[in-house]
């Protein structure tokens, strides 16, 4: 049920057929967790905040820094020195208080991350660092929730949404680590790759549109191109192959 | 007609600015030991030893991920190959 001012803030939105009242009503009852509270989960949980998403986790354990302005919007000057989260969790609830907002001061590790993203329809990957990736990514196919990924460099982004068990997900694409360092990056092109997943998102949760599944969407920001790539489930991947099934590298008996 | 490497912006300072070079061979391995005899310094860009790409070097062939074994994946003429860097940021 949307109440009378759900009805105004989002009629715009409820005007989409692929939206209607239906559709803002599952955003309402949805629960999203962020893993990430910077650069992309600035734009991610801004936007979804925007739609109505009843519950939003942000998952961050950094706190804020002047050289994170350029890129996380959802920090401010007058934010150096707090919780990612914290910051981010009031400006979302000023944003709009009808959504519930859970911050999560702690580091994604194999570990903790059931109890992270436990209870959540989808899980967001607004992360900077791949072995974090993977531990979502694993955790989302073992608890079957959809996940919604996301990276940056420079001018560079690309996204792809994983359907635990039906879609290619990270490790079917690339299995190493890249090494851990400071990447350069301009703050629209979070901007452009959050607002992509985002997008996602709200499309997975209502139904609405093609998802970008088996596709990865790489954005080039200085040639103001997008371009498309098929990345097919590896039935030898390592977090969502079959383990029933032979692995084809291995010689028969 | 030649297989087309499709070289990462980040690559072109190796191939003098060239974003599409024509390639030979049968696999994207032979084609890419093509691309570093026309332009050795692409060798180090890719690989971090012999047969072994870098960790961050994404093969796409006819626009579909190669993963895994992407050397070895056989190309035909009027293939393309895109050499893409794996992003990490957030």
């Amino acid at each position: 049920m949307l109440t009378p001012d759900e009805w105004e803030r989002y009629d715009r939105q409820v005007m989409i057929e692929e939206i209607g009242q239906e559709g803002q009503e599952r955003l309402k009852r949805s629960r999203v967790a962020i893993a990430g509270a910077g650069g992309l989960g600035s734009p991610v949980s801004l936007y979804l905040a925007a739609a109505g998403i009843g519950m939003i986790r942000l998952i961050d354990h950094d706190r804020v820094s002047l050289s994170n302005l350029n890129r996380q919007v959802l920090h401010w000057e007058e934010d150096i020195g707090k919780k990612k989260v914290d910051s981010a969790g009031t400006k979302l609830k000023n944003f709009n208080r009808a959504v519930e907002i859970e911050s999560i001061d702690e580091n994604i590790t194999e570990t903790n991350v059931s109890r992270l993203v436990g209870g959540c329809d989808v899980i967001v990957d607004a992360m900077d660092n791949l072995p974090a990736r993977y531990i979502l990514n694993r955790s989302a196919i073992k608890k079957k929730i959809p996940f919604f990924h996301g990276a940056v460099n420079g001018f560079e982004g690309r996204a792809m949404t994983i359907l635990p068990g039906k879609t290619a997900c990270l490790r079917c694409m690339h299995q190493g680590l890249a090494p851990e360092q400071k990447f350069p990056v301009i703050g629209v092109t979070p901007a452009v790759i959050g607002s992509i997943q985002a997008t996602e998102v709200i499309k997975y949760l209502t139904g609405a549109g093609n998802l970008l599944i088996n596709r990865l969407l790489l954005y080039d920001g200085l040639n103001a191109t997008f371009r498309e790539f098929t990345v097919n489930r590896n039935p030898d991947c390592d977090h969502c192959g079959d383990p029933l099934t032979p692995s084809l590298s291995q010689p028969s008996p | 007609m030649p297989v087309k490497a499709h070289i990462h912006a980040t690559h072109r300072r190796f191939t003098n600015g060239q974003e599409v070079i024509e390639v030979e061979g049968h696999t994207v391995g032979e084609c890419l030991n093509h691309l570093i005899r026309q332009f050795p310094e692409m060798e180090k860009a890719i690989f971090a030893k012999k047969d072994k790409l870098h960790n961050i070097v994404e093969i796409y062939l006819n626009h579909a991920s190669a993963y895994p074994n992407e050397l070895l994946k056989p190309v035909k003429d009027g293939d393309e190959i895109h050499l893409v860097i794996m992003l990490a940021g957030g």
